[in-house]
């Protein structure tokens, strides 16, 4: 049995990444655990959209671990390969958008804020069956770990730019990055309707950039963005698109206190004879058992994973029986996913080049997202950013053909022909509230490539979800009219994006998993860090977020010197 | 397979004489002028110049073997439909003749075969992503599919965001992996 660990990082990507260079420079003994590869240069430098977009499913990292989806209990599942999770050192982060916006003050208190404050009632909004909690922390609690986020990493935006945001401890490190056609259309349609456009922040260097004193010097600097728009979906051949593999895992590596094993499938969260937390069992590469004991175990996976591990690592202890931190039936519960609603646009007054970079397309409006407008009558609580994006090689956009046009033939090649360099979209994240029937639990037959039950999400929109994507739409046409496009159309996605929840963060063990530092309730050597712990999720990508709580969690673990003892 | 012409004869003569490696040679010719229905040859080049079929045969031997028993019921679907409504094989059909078939297809109405549909998206889409796809996976032939739609293809970086105006550079392949230093050097950058 190899020697025991301080900590041991279950997940090399934003949160194991993080953590490692927090916990491995403070002295500490660190494992890190990645089941998939440490990506090759030639890997993710490709600009290669057969590789990374239309065949990504039957990569290995992907397609040895589906998920299981249903929409209703009782339904029979189907098997969906997804890459949300990546799979690699470096995690989602190597094919993300960019999209870095931190959560607002209200973000953490729906709650208190919309609930018992009478604004849903005023707006008429059915919340049946939902499952809404205040967050235990608030803004204020995060506010200098997303400052250390966005400077350590280097996110472009401008802070001043945005009315609905928090107060921020300092501005982005970074300008926005340069603006494309389909931005300055974007902007102009929302200035002239009255709402207040501002730079999409981006995880995605504006120019050339090395943290500055008094943050972390050690992160090596990277190249500015060049434009390529080989972006979502794809790694970044400048590294200028932000990952934990650029930016965090170098330094930890160079402390000398990370062992970075990759292709080691955790299965086991071990418990010993008094019911503490051990280590953990995993596959190695050629498929052996190998136990890995640790002071403290960290779980920082996709919210799958981090569900799966907790429900998988059931003892005859009563209190693990259902598995760890379950004894109160939480583990699974109050997932959300953002439905994206989709408004594309053709022009004839203009040429977009839609292909050409940032990725994550430019410019957003918060006016329509969480409690920024007024919701009485509306229906709904909640919203969600509408945003430009829309972009990428012409074999992601050739499914992008106006309601009721040909699909094929002559016309439609006409059509494609002309408007591929001419089109883009509008890209909302409505955000979904917790509610009883969405949640995560285990396959009870289907298995992945180790014999591991796979994950099973139930997960469907509701009532509040229906009416405010109507509503987002309805928006996000009228915009998308006033850039002046020739014909507007709108689509929803219902398969989800950019999922949150199921280890869900509170003070009351009876309705939460882990607690405001991310410790599992009753089990202090034990964390979850990931989007798995959002109460609710906001109308932003959790990423931000995520390495805020990464960052806080850290700052907690290395000062609980007693736990290493 | 760069010394084609694109759209001229030749090119396609010389393209017929590849040979396949997982459809049978009836087969791709079923293929091939379906493609050629769904993304025609007008002004510009259409499926058959990009060699969709060609991505296709790769696609079915390298990446999606699983899916060649889709192909070869489909291919024989499309056969035995057009020879109930016009008494010809489907190659041999008029243009107008084949499309009225595909939209059989597309719409579901084939009887005796409940997977027309989804047969002719997966066709449709595979005839795209040859079109469209890099040239590494067998289509795209001479970049025809990126010339079409005005793609530069996998450039390096646009040093111009080209707003309003047309993006007045030669596509361009990758012919393979390169390495970091290249990038770093700035000599794809």
């Amino acid at each position: 049995m190899a020697a025991s660990a301080d900590v041991c990082l279950i997940g090399m990507g934003a949160v194991g990444g993080i953590l490692a260079k927090e916990l491995a420079s403070a002295g500490l003994k660190v494992v890190g655990l990645e089941r998939g590869v440490n990506p090759p240069y030639a890997d993710y430098s490709l600009k290669d959209s057969i590789h990374a977009i239309v065949r990504h499913s039957i990569h290995d990292s992907v397609r040895h671990e589906p998920v299981a989806r249903r929409n209703r209990r009782g339904e029979r599942t189907r098997l969906r390969t997804t890459s949300s999770p990546t799979n690699q050192v470096g995690g989602a982060l190597m094919r993300w958008t960019g999209q870095s916006s931190r959560f607002t003050p209200g973000d953490f208190k729906v709650f208190t804020n919309e609930i018992a404050s009478g604004v849903a009632a005023r707006a008429g909004a059915d919340l049946k069956g939902y499952t809404v909690a205040d967050w235990p922390i608030s803004y204020d609690d995060l506010e200098p770990y997303y400052t250390k986020y966005e400077w350590e990493t280097g996110v472009a935006g401008e802070g001043g730019e945005n009315p609905f945001a928090g107060p921020r401890s300092r501005n982005f490190p970074l300008p926005p990055l340069r603006d494309t056609a389909k931005s300055l259309l974007f902007k102009n349609a929302c200035a002239s309707l009255g709402y207040h456009p501002y730079h999409t922040p981006n995880g995605i260097l504006s120019r050339a950039y090395k943290p500055p004193a008094p943050f972390d010097q050690r992160i090596p600097e990277r190249p500015a963005c060049v434009y390529c728009g080989h972006c979502n979906g794809y790694g970044c051949h400048v590294e200028a698109k932000a990952s934990t593999l650029f930016t965090h895992i170098p330094v930890a590596l160079d402390t000398g206190n990370l062992d970075l094993r990759t292709r080691c499938k955790v299965f086991n969260i071990n418990i010993d004879a008094g019911g503490r937390v051990s280590g953990v069992s995993y596959f190695d590469a050629n498929g052996t058992v190998r136990e890995q004991r640790a002071a403290v175990v960290v779980i920082g996976g996709y919210l799958y994973d981090n569900v799966r591990l907790l429900l998988l690592s059931r003892s005859s202890k009563r209190a693990h029986a259902r598995g760890l931190g379950n004894s109160h039936s939480m583990v699974g519960r109050h997932i959300m996913a953002h439905e994206d609603v989709r408004i594309s646009g053709i022009f004839d007054d203009h040429i977009i080049n839609g292909f050409i970079g940032p990725g994550s397309g430019g410019c957003r409006i918060d006016d329509f997202n969480g409690n920024n407008f007024d919701h009485t009558k509306l229906g709904f609580i909640r919203g969600g950013t509408i945003g430009t994006s829309g972009g990428g090689p012409p074999v992601e956009r050739f499914n992008i053909v106006p309601l009721g046009q040909p699909k094929w033939g002559a016309a439609y090649k006409e059509y494609f022909a002309r408007y591929y360099t001419r089109m883009f979209d509008l890209n909302m994240q409505p955000e979904t509230l917790p509610h009883k029937d969405n949640y995560l639990d285990l396959h009870p037959t289907e298995r992945d490539a180790w014999g591991i039950p796979l994950p099973r999400v139930t997960f469907t929109a509701h009532e509040n979800e229906k009416r405010l994507h109507r509503f987002l739409a309805g928006v996000g046409e009228k915009i998308m009219k006033a850039t002046g496009a020739s014909q507007v159309w709108s689509s929803f996605t219902r398969r989800g994006s950019r999922w949150a929840g199921g280890t869900r963060m509170g003070t009351d063990p009876s309705n939460s998993v882990v607690n405001d530092q991310c410790q599992v309730h009753g089990q202090e050597n034990l964390f979850v860090i990931g989007s798995s712990v959002f109460p609710t999720m906001a109308g932003y990508p959790p990423t931000a977020t995520v390495a805020a709580l990464a960052y806080r969690a850290a700052d907690f673990i290395r000062g609980q010197r007693s736990l290493f003892q | 397979m760069d010394d084609i012409a694109l759209g001229s004869p030749s090119a396609a003569k010389t393209s017929q004489q590849e040979r396949f490696r997982a459809l049978a040679a009836a087969e791709a010719k079923v293929v091939k002028a379906a493609a050629a229905r769904i993304f025609p040859t007008t002004d510009t080049p259409g499926a058959t110049e990009a060699g969709a079929v060609y991505y296709i045969d790769c696609t079915l031997e390298q990446a999606f073997p699983k899916l060649l028993p889709a192909y070869r019921k489909g291919c024989a679907a499309l056969d035995q439909h057009a020879r109930k409504k016009f008494k010809r094989a489907f190659v041999a059909l008029t243009p107008e003749e084949q499309d009225g078939i595909l939209t059989d297809f597309e719409q579901g109405h084939v009887p005796g075969f409940p997977d027309a549909s989804d047969f002719f998206s997966l066709l449709r889409r595979h005839t795209m992503e040859g079109v469209l796809g890099e040239p590494a996976y067998g289509g795209n032939r001479g970049l025809a599919g990126w010339r079409v739609v005005n793609f530069p293809g996998q450039q390096f970086g646009y040093a111009d965001p080209y707003i309003d105006r047309v993006v007045d550079l030669e596509p361009v392949a990758l012919d393979g992996p390169f390495s970091q230093e290249e990038v770093l050097n700035g000599r794809k950058r």
